[in-house]
């Protein structure tokens, strides 16, 4: 019952707090105390708004002031020229950089890392560049000053108290999207696709629509507070609406509070504006720069020593200090287990009952620059069983499982799966929504989340709701025996336990059939033993496997079947009894020289 | 002559401008690039070494009288040390971090150096009058700005230099070594860490030798390196990074590009022009215009 405690605790806590942001500005009336408020909630609002992307999704855009400088000139250009209230234009601010953002988002997204950061950067100083230069429509570097004309209508007050309550709302209103996000279908896809591209696919994720989708809210967010600065401020100018030490700033109060965490933005802002603006106004403008020379080595310190920000380091402290208020978060077993229930197949429909093939792969070719890294190769999967592929390294093996899954376009030859031709798809996240599952020969664990949340990344393709999601997430893995672990990150697993969490994720997509790339490499004898009546388990469930292996015995226990490659072309196919003694296969193991010493000892 | 004459002549003078502000705008990009291609980090707070670089060049020569030619020599090995503290303290707790650290780490450094300089300098311009800061040399017709021409030659040697020593010494040999394949140059022996060290302070030096260079050309102020950065940033993509030859021509190509859009379009519009180039690249050709490594480790497509 602690969990349940702590719960009630964060309530009151966040009931107090929020009755007392909502009387300050009545009981306080000095100007600079409700103005530091003011600034809190805009650089929070503005920090959650670049936290969507960057933070939840990964993409560490430094060009936000796109779109807030796109927010504050339409609201005020609609305003002072064609006299439309800023309410409606700032909507329509939001609408604009949501269109801008999808423009920049589609080409860039291809950059990773630091070019994205660097693109976005550029892009931020082209628009401050073209809204200087466009006089006639922005005054150019003169600016634009908004005439005090106080009403509802003009967005324009004499109480500051009012900016006070509309910035208020709008933050809340951003930490109620942050939340959403965080506790959806679409916030696990961001976490996923931040922390495995490739991975996240396999899962059936649609990466650049995710990615367009986290870069539009924040884009419309963004606008937004541009629109409330110009609206407070009552001029823009481009420096000023265009300028990159906005953009940084809103990446530093997230990072510093904690990147991709709903509160994280909030406490960044709570922590560091108030700094900027007392010391505005005790030194005036004597020590220009003293704030950000402190962000700025704040920023080394936090980024090298702190990654996960402020929030993250004072919660692990206070869980022990405090531990009803920083409680872990508590999860209940599922009340009655429904053991295959993660396994059934209800999002396939009816089953067609005749035709035993589920796979039929014909004359699959894949070049690489010249160079066949596999020929020509057909084969069937049928239903229900466990078909092993074995070949020496640089068989084509992976490749094979890659096009399959979709990764690689095939150079020539189709692949039917339940009788569609699946070849043409070319992404992985389609295949595997028809049922297609797979795994990796270097594993891709979502490091810095927990098992759980590994795992959960793949029951949301099926699963509505966050509740269904982690119900079949903890189904999969008491199915792989990673229950115990689900709270676990995932970078401190064990080789062996993250191969298992990893075929749980997979499993949680609920495929139909299983690619399965070197699953016991790095395994010791016992671990192999499991893993193998693990799949066995896998196939009882009706659940066709493909497996690329190279430990013989293993391969040989397991198979129904065996395929053969070798330099990229399939030199054998049969039973693993058949196989053993085909003489392509032990000249393609073993090399001539032993077959001829074989057959001379014949 | 006729206006045809005057008009080519113009347009050939124009040229020649560019040209020499890509030779500056080389020299300045040639440490970023020697730096990404062996450490395998954006360096972020490259203007401001360069920033720091002229402030030290306008205070000596305003204080001492020493003229910049000869406090190259001075702040050239003085950054060398300075970019081997920074390696040490800022760069090495980072250097198998995650993107977000490696981005902002060095993105602090630089709001930490250019607001240092503006608490101690404020944010005027400060620029020094050589006698030969407006020298010219008359050439066919062309006018040839004598400070221009001396940073465009010392970039040509630079190149030069740092191809020879890559190509030659066995440090140099060494430092291609770990920028092609940091685990198999561990393995065969080189102490990735030195080379590191070495090879971040050489891009550092660089940076004062440039800043001692431009200061009889251009004004500083404490965001003067950020903007000469982002430019390089742009010569450095286009020139393929972590490749010294790509960015020298880089630099010729983005002076080009500015003196000639500057001409037929507007001045105002220069940094727009080369940053849609830039992004242009990176999305189209990410390996650069010569197309040489490096784009694949960082998660380039």
């Amino acid at each position: 019952m602690i969990a349940g405690k702590g719960f009630s605790s964060r309530w009151m806590i966040f009931l107090i707090v929020a009755v007392i942001l909502f009387v300050y500005p009545l009981v306080l009336r000095n100007p600079f105390y409700v103005h530091l408020f003011i600034m809190i909630f805009f650089y929070s609002f503005l920090a959650l708004a670049w936290n969507v992307i960057g933070g939840f999704a990964g993409q560490l855009s430094l060009g936000h002031t796109v779109f807030y400088g796109i927010g504050a000139y339409t609201s005020t250009l609609l305003f002072i020229q064609l006299g439309i209230s800023p309410w409606i234009g700032m909507i329509v601010g939001g609408v604009l950089a949501l269109l801008t953002s999808v423009v920049i988002g589609y080409p860039c997204f291809r950059l990773r890392g630091p070019f994205f950061a660097m693109s976005t950067l550029a892009l931020g100083e082209v628009f401050r560049i073209l809204a200087t230069f466009y006089r006639d429509l922005t005054q150019g570097s003169m600016g634009i000053s908004i005439p005090v004309k106080f009403s509802w209508k003009n967005y324009i007050f004499e109480e500051k108290a009012v900016y006070y309550y509309i910035i208020l709302i709008f933050m809340a209103a951003a930490i109620g999207v942050s939340y959403w996000i965080q506790s959806s279908r679409f916030g696990s896809n961001l976490v996923a696709l931040r922390e495995d591209e490739e991975a996240a696919a396999s899962l059936g994720i649609n990466i650049p629509r995710n990615k367009l989708l986290a870069m539009m809210i924040s884009a419309f967010l963004t606008a937004i507070g541009g629109s409330f600065s110009a609206q407070y401020i009552m001029f823009i100018d481009p420096d000023a609406e265009f300028s990159l030490g906005l953009s940084l700033l809103m990446a530093i109060l997230a990072i510093f509070g904690g990147i991709g965490t709903v509160w994280g933005p909030v406490i960044g802002a709570a922590l560091l504006i108030p700094l900027q603006e007392f010391l505005r106004a005790w030194l005036g403008s004597s020590l220009h720069g003293l704030h950000l020379f402190i962000y700025g080595g704040l920023l080394i310190v936090v980024v090298t020593f702190l990654p996960h920000g402020i929030l993250d380091w004072v919660k692990a402290w206070g869980r022990k200090a405090f531990p009803s208020i920083f409680p872990l978060p508590a999860l209940k077993k599922p009340a009655e287990p429904r053991p295959d229930h993660f396994l059934s197949w209800s999002w396939l429909g009816k089953m067609g009952q005749g035709d035993r093939t589920l796979m039929d792969i014909k004359d699959l070719t894949k070049n690489f620059g010249g160079l066949a890294a596999i020929h020509d190769i057909s084969l069937r999967v049928e239903k229900g069983e466990i078909l092993g592929l074995i070949g020496p390294n640089g068989a084509g093996k992976t490749t094979l499982f890659n096009v399959i899954s979709g990764f690689y376009r095939p150079d020539g030859g189709r692949i039917f799966y339940r009788g569609e031709d699946i070849s043409h798809l070319h992404s992985p996240h389609l295949i595997c929504h028809r049922g297609v599952g797979r795994t990796f020969q270097l594993v891709k664990p979502f490091q810095n989340v927990t098992v759980l949340e590994n795992v959960m990344a793949g029951t949301f393709l099926r699963a509505k709701t966050l509740p269904a999601a982690q119900e079949d997430a903890l189904e999969a893995l008491e199915f792989v025996d990673l229950y115990h672990k689900r709270d676990t990150l995932a970078k401190s697993l064990t080789i062996s336990d993250r191969k298992r969490m990893e075929l749980a994720r997979a499993l949680a997509t609920r495929p139909q059939i299983l690619l399965l790339d070197e699953f016991m490499a790095g395994l010791n004898p016992k671990e192999t033993e499991e893993a193998i009546a693990l799949i066995r388990k896998i196939r009882e469930h009706g659940i066709t496997v493909l497996i690329i292996e190279h430990i013989m015995q293993a391969v040989m226990s397991l198979s129904d079947r065996i395929v053969i490659l070798h330099h990229g072309e399939k030199i054998g196919e049969g039973t693993p009894r058949e196989v053993a003694v085909d003489e392509k296969v032990i000249r393609a193991y073993l090399g001539e020289e032993y077959v001829i010493a074989r057959s001379g000892e014949n | 002559m006729g206006e045809e004459g005057f008009m080519i002549e113009t347009i050939l003078q124009v040229i020649v401008n560019g040209l020499l502000l890509g030779g500056i705008y080389a020299l300045i990009a040639i440490g970023l690039t020697l730096i990404f291609g062996v450490v395998r980090i954006i360096n972020f707070a490259q203007g401001e070494f360069l920033m720091i670089g002229m402030f030290a060049t306008f205070w000596i020569f305003s204080l001492l009288k020493i003229d910049p030619y000869i406090a190259l020599f001075i702040f050239t090995p003085l950054l060398f040390l300075l970019g081997l503290a920074t390696e040490r303290l800022i760069i090495k707790p980072i250097l198998n971090a995650p993107p977000i650290a490696q981005i902002f780490s060095t993105f602090g450094l630089s709001i930490v150096l250019q607001n240092g300089a503006l608490m101690l300098w404020k944010s005027d311009y400060r620029s020094i009058e050589t006698t030969y800061s407006n020298a010219m040399i008359k050439w066919i017709g062309l006018l040839i700005n004598v400070p221009r021409l001396v940073a465009f030659l010392v970039a040509v040697f630079i190149v030069i230099l740092l191809y020879l020593f890559l190509q030659r010494t066995y440090l140099g040999k060494a430092m291609k070594a770990v920028a092609q394949d940091r685990e198999a140059a561990q393995l065969m022996g080189v102490d990735i860490h030195k080379i590191y060290m070495l090879a971040f302070a050489l891009g550092i030096g660089l940076e004062g030798l440039a800043g001692a260079l431009i200061m009889p050309i251009y004004s500083t102020y404490p965001t003067a390196g950020f903007t000469f950065a982002l430019i390089a940033f742009v010569v450095v993509v286009l020139g393929g990074l972590g490749n010294m030859i790509g960015a020298f021509f880089g630099g010729l190509i983005i002076g080009l590009v500015e003196s000639l859009s500057g001409f037929f379009i507007s001045p105002e519009l220069n940094t727009a022009i080369y940053f849609v180039i830039f992004v242009l690249v990176l999305i189209i050709r990410p390996s650069g215009l010569l197309g040489i490594v490096g784009g694949e480790e960082m998660g380039l497509k």
